[in-house]
């Protein structure tokens, strides 16, 4: 029951997590500008593992290889940076990011980092009915199994939108702290034991 | 293993038909070059005819290995650098292997520069 954490081996704490399931983040999403217009063009050309394709998107996509992840670099200056498995992780692949085009010549800053998403995801190990769930919660609930076979579930405190399939395995989405994907997680966890299937 | 070094682009003709002028680099490419700057320079050649057997030369190859190279090979390695930009493709391969209906060869480092064809026609 204690190691349900699924990459640490350190018990949980279940303080802070009665469930004993600790949501595993996937992706982050940040933000930041570079505050200075940049060329997108010469980005393209000078930098590695860059694509601009000013036809299709209007900005350069860059990767990095550690932390593994992905930026969109616009000619305003204002950067995304998506793909980071930690807040701190996306922080550090920004900077990068903003390194990469203070080499290319562009007097690039560091303004207002912010993370805009955090995407964590678990396995509760027990079969859901859905269908019940839909019923009872209908105030937050989408389910629509011919259009998507997964639960919609908009939670209003915190403001996080829950993914939840048959399997028992759930998505959260939309918190801006990882605090509001763990307390999601924990509101959702008992009303969760109470629609098990049972085989 | 060397480097291959390659450059691509899309060039215009007087008939405004585009054409890749990356075969130019190659062997054969070259070799033409070589020939057509040394009849441009002795006078037996106008640079302006030059150009244009240049130009043809680059749609010959275009349509060569379209039409008359059936055999296919194919390229796995590390991708240690790509780059997407003026829709031309390039790519650095480590460690790669090159297979086709005769066998194999490992390359150490390997440059990928690829234009899109269908770009020609439009």
């Amino acid at each position: 029951m204690a190691d349900r954490g699924l990459e640490t081996s350190q018990p949980v704490d279940l303080s802070r997590h009665p469930s004993g399931i600790v949501p595993t983040l996937q992706n982050i999403v940040s933000t930041v500008n570079l505050d200075c217009k940049l060329d997108l063009k010469a980005i393209a050309l000078q930098a590695r593992n860059a694509e601009y394709n000013p036809k299709r998107f209007a900005a350069v996509i860059m990767r990095i290889r550690e932390p593994k992840t992905t930026a969109l670099i616009f000619a305003s200056g204002k950067m995304v940076c998506t793909g980071a498995k930690s807040e701190a992780q996306s922080k550090l692949a920004a900077r990068k990011y903003a390194r990469i085009i203070q080499k290319l010549g562009f007097p690039a800053k560091f303004k207002d980092f912010k993370i805009q998403n955090i995407v964590g995801s678990c396995d509760v190990k027990f079969p859901i009915r859905l269908e019940g769930l839909a019923l009872t919660h209908n105030a937050f609930s989408s389910y629509e199994p011919e259009i998507f076979p997964g639960l919609i579930y908009r939670m209003k405190q915190p403001k996080i939108v829950l993914l939840i399939f048959v399997s028992g395995k759930i998505v959260l989405t939309g918190a801006k702290v990882r605090d509001e994907t763990y307390t999601a997680f924990e509101n959702i966890y008992p009303v969760l034991t109470e629609y098990r299937r049972l085989l | 293993m060397e480097l291959v070094e390659a450059r691509a682009g899309i060039g215009r003709s007087e008939e405004k038909m585009a054409t890749f002028e990356l075969y130019r680099r190659s062997t054969i490419g070259m070799c033409l070059t070589e020939t057509l700057d040394e009849m441009v320079s002795n006078g037996t050649l106008s640079p302006e005819l030059a150009i244009q057997v240049l130009v043809q030369f680059d749609k010959s190859m275009t349509e060569a290995l379209e039409s008359q190279v059936k055999s296919k090979v194919s390229i796995k390695g590390h991708l240690h650098t790509y780059r997407f930009c003026d829709n031309v493709w390039t790519f650095i391969l480590q460690d790669a292997v090159f297979k086709n209906e005769e066998g194999q060869e490992n390359v150490g480092r390997v440059k990928i520069v690829a234009c899109d064809s269908k770009l020609l026609s439009q």
